[in-house]
């Protein structure tokens, strides 16, 4: 899928913009604080509704104005889809080829991107709690059937998390409640483990591929999901929930006595070993770069799988953080197969014989003009 | 500035306190009363009171009534073996429209949420459970809504009733009748295919 039209109404520095973009590379070129990484962005926000760099939707809604409205024509196999988000300080509405969409979950998933930003180091080198943020966000984009368990799972979580917490203060003393609550606890966390374990398996396999030739076969990438849930109850619904019972039922008391849940994925994290060796503890920076890189082009490969069609790829400032022998192999195999927008200063670090007839928009104080 | 003459700051607060209506709703609705038949005025502000005043809950099964207990709990035709369970009044009106179910009703008031305070103390669990007691009831239909914590009260009462023998069941999750595929949410498609019955 492609991204053909863009159109922003008071969207952060942009007050208007109408603008259409090529099928294959687009380059937003321009100084520092011009808006790049904004209209980046707010292609980013048109399919997650949500932005990647605050969590407050009121900072993308140009100072002084009321509301932000993003526009965008997204092509796909099955012909062009308009969609449209409307973001005022009441909330957010989102329109499906012109239809009001009731929940959010019905919009997302219908245009897919996937960024690449030099935060995106941090899901190699970061917390535990980014590499999950991670696995969550771009699994939603791809099954709703997981984003459905996830979202039910948060939300018995923290109904469960003060609950404990009112046990523990003995403002409250019902245990059946805490049986009723773990029981759904465990049949969503369930699902949602199962489901990382599978959707981790298939991204490594994609991976894999990628880092062996980045690496020159020198380096064997692999993934090792670390969960409270034993690896061989991770195959099967019915033995993830078994092994959850177990957990549960062993911490119980510590819980209450604790005030909050200590079992189940929200404590899960991903390991990621170059020839068996921990890439975070063990890896070169360069190591840690090439290893981020291949997670995020093995996602384009593994949603093409999933959904059928490629998605949209947004680098923000990247190609500076890497190499030439990887902005080389990065471009080489997005070009003509992947819609892609990169923002950069300047276009002389770039591998200028690799992307053949780029289409550059030329961004100064919130004005795009292309050549 | 010009400031309102205080009988009509006063109706324009009284409008602002009503959901959904603003500063501009609530000024434009107090100067449309204004221009009112004083007659038309006066059947408004008897009926606001009469809302208030004549309607009680019913004290056997927390249904809004006029008299106590309800038309539905004192009616003696209804089927008395069986109580649908719902969380808000306009539930049972819902209810009451497809003209299809002719048992008792019970309304909680409410689901367990512990983050907004409410425990099965809270909500009208406790009279539900007193009315099991006298032995007609056969079958409890939990109708709470399709969200996680209407889910967590509907296991709940099932594990409070189960163990007196009553059969507790849950409302199916599926497809809406007369709708085309096509326009089903995923989740919604899901749990029809889970919930598929034999031919």
């Amino acid at each position: 899928m492609y991204l053909d039209k863009l159109k922003l109404k008071n969207y952060r520095n942009y007050e208007n913009v109408d603008t259409t973009f090529s099928p294959d590379i687009n380059v937003f070129l321009g100084a520092n604080a011009q808006g790049k990484t904004n209209l980046l962005e707010s292609i980013y926000v048109l399919a997650m509704t949500k932005s990647h760099r605050t969590s407050n939707n009121k900072e993308l809604i140009r100072w002084g104005t009321q509301f932000a409205k993003i526009d965008g024509t997204v092509v796909k196999e099955t012909g062009s889809l308009p969609l449209e988000l409307i973001l005022s300080h009441q909330g957010k509405r989102a329109k499906v080829n012109r239809l009001d969409q009731a929940k959010l979950s019905q919009y997302i998933g219908k245009f897919n991107v996937i960024l690449f930003a030099p935060e995106d180091l941090a899901i190699v080198k970061g917390a535990p709690m980014l590499r999950r943020r991670f696995i969550d966000m771009e699994f939603g984009q791809m099954s709703p059937k997981y984003l459905y368990a996830l979202t039910n799972y948060q939300a018995i979580l923290k109904q469960r998390n003060h609950y404990l917490k009112m046990l523990q203060q003995k403002k409250a003393s019902d245990q059946l409640y805490l049986n009723v609550i773990t029981e759904q606890l465990i049949e969503y966390g369930a699902q949602v483990v199962v489901a990382r374990q599978e959707f981790l398996q298939r991204m490594e396999h994609w991976a894999q591929e990628i880092h062996k030739t980045i690496t020159l076969d020198q380096e064997t990438l692999t993934f090792a999901y670390k969960s409270q849930v034993p690896t061989e109850a991770l195959t099967d619904v019915k033995a993830a929930q078994a092994a959850l019972q177990e957990l549960f039922e062993k911490h119980r008391q510590r819980e209450i006595e604790q005030g909050t849940t200590l079992v189940g994925p929200q404590r899960d994290d991903v390991v990621f070993l170059i020839n068996d060796k921990n890439v975070q503890n063990f890896g070169s920076q360069g190591q840690q770069r090439t290893v981020a890189l291949s997670v995020k082009l093995a996602e384009i490969d593994l949603m093409k799988e999933l959904t059928g069609e490629y998605p949209v790829l947004l680098l923000d400032d990247v190609l500076s953080e890497l190499d030439d022998a990887r902005q080389t192999h990065l471009l080489k195999t997005i070009q003509h197969k992947v819609q892609t927008f990169l923002t950069t200063t300047s276009l002389d670090g770039v591998a200028q014989d690799i992307i053949q007839n780029p289409r550059i928009f030329h961004i100064e104080a919130g004005q795009i003009t292309t050549d | 500035m010009q400031q309102y003459p205080q009988p009509i700051a006063n109706l324009i607060d009284s409008y602002k306190k009503l959901p959904g209506i603003g500063d501009k709703t609530a000024t434009r609705l107090a100067f449309y009363t204004i221009d009112m038949d004083e007659d038309d005025v006066t059947k408004f502000a008897q009926n606001l009171i009469a809302a208030k005043r004549d309607l009680h809950y019913c004290s056997i099964c927390g249904n809004i009534t006029e008299q106590d207990p309800c038309e539905i709990c004192t009616d003696k035709t209804r089927d008395q073996s069986t109580i649908l369970v719902v969380e808000q009044p306009k539930d049972v009106m819902s209810m009451e429209r497809m003209n299809d179910y002719h048992g008792l009703y019970h309304v909680l008031h409410g689901v367990l949420s512990p983050i907004e305070g409410l425990g099965p103390e809270d909500i009208n669990i406790t009279s539900l459970i007193k009315r099991l007691q006298k032995d007609t009831v056969k079958e409890v239909i939990v109708a709470t809504n399709a969200t996680p914590e209407g889910e967590a009260t509907a296991r709940y009462i099932a594990q409070l009733i189960k163990p007196a023998g009553i059969k507790v069941t849950r409302l199916a999750h599926g497809l809406s009748v007369g709708s085309d595929i096509e326009y089903a949410d995923e989740m919604t498609l899901i749990k029809a295919v889970e919930g598929r019955q034999e031919m």
